[in-house]
């Protein structure tokens, strides 16, 4: 399935649209998305480390979603960089 | 529920009001109102800042300052009132980046609580910092993960360097 992920932070680098769309196994994993994702900014976004994908969260509108949950049935998450808010 | 107010604030629209905060949490119940407000610093290690922009995963956002209001009023254990808010945009120096009001039936709950929020927002909300310099560089503050392994290793090595945070901010 296409999973359409929004970029927030220093990921926006990732690509200027604020969001980046994979084409990934329907019931991957979030674990699964993540390697997903580092094999995208291997090839799309060199300036990314693969170190902030791995500190990196992955949620839906509601909630986080941790490595051994699936993805969202509508296709959604977006990818959480560490948080710096206050 | 109307004892917990939360908002993300859109800083070219209006700023985070205070007297608002205040209005909120007053209650012929309560003592105590213990407020925490956040503001644009100039510098920043070692650096001159002359601005941020805020970026915020807004909808999951909301849903943490209330999350963080639950969990503060099964602390306290008693009744309460909490206002949290977080400015999103372009700040200029000064500028209100957040406010935290709490007020509670005397002072110590009400700090605990005021301490929790802002503690709880800062490391556990969905919200990024980038700070703008003097030279006209920019940089995304570090921060603290949400990805569990790496919250759960980073609280370990805060542990062992016995400070509370582990962070420095």
């Amino acid at each position: 399935m296409m999973l359409r992920i929004t970029l927030f932070g220093a990921l926006r680098d990732a690509d200027a649209r604020g969001f980046i769309e994979l084409d990934v196994p329907d019931h991957s994993t979030i674990a699964q998305v993540r390697e997903a994702v580092q094999r995208y900014v291997r090839e799309h976004a060199l300036t990314i480390s693969p170190n902030l994908i791995q500190r990196s969260a992955f949620a839906s509108d509601e909630e986080v979603l941790h490595n051994h949950r699936q993805i969202p049935e509508n296709g959604m998450l977006a990818i959480l960089p560490p948080v710096s808010g206050g | 529920m109307t004892d917990i107010h939360t908002a993300v604030v859109d800083i070219a629209h209006a700023p985070l009001d205070v007297a608002g905060a205040l209005d909120f949490v007053s209650d012929p119940r309560f003592g105590g109102v213990a407020t925490f407000i956040g503001r644009v610093r100039q510098h920043n290690l070692g650096r001159v800042v002359t601005g941020v922009s805020y970026d915020l995963f807004e909808p999951l956002a909301l849903r943490t300052f209330q999350a963080i209001g639950e969990r503060a009023r099964q602390e306290v254990g008693g009744p309460m009132k909490l206002y949290i808010a977080h400015a999103k945009g372009h700040l200029r120096i000064g500028d209100l980046a957040v406010v935290i009001a709490a007020a509670t039936p005397h002072r110590d709950e009400a700090f605990r609580t005021c301490r929790l929020a802002i503690e709880a927002v800062k490391h556990e909300a969905p919200i990024w910092k980038q700070e703008h310099y003097v030279d006209g560089d920019s940089a995304w503050s570090e921060g603290c993960s949400l990805c569990e392994e790496h919250r759960d290793a980073e609280l370990a090595a805060a542990k062992q360097g016995g400070n509370k945070h582990g962070h420095g901010h």
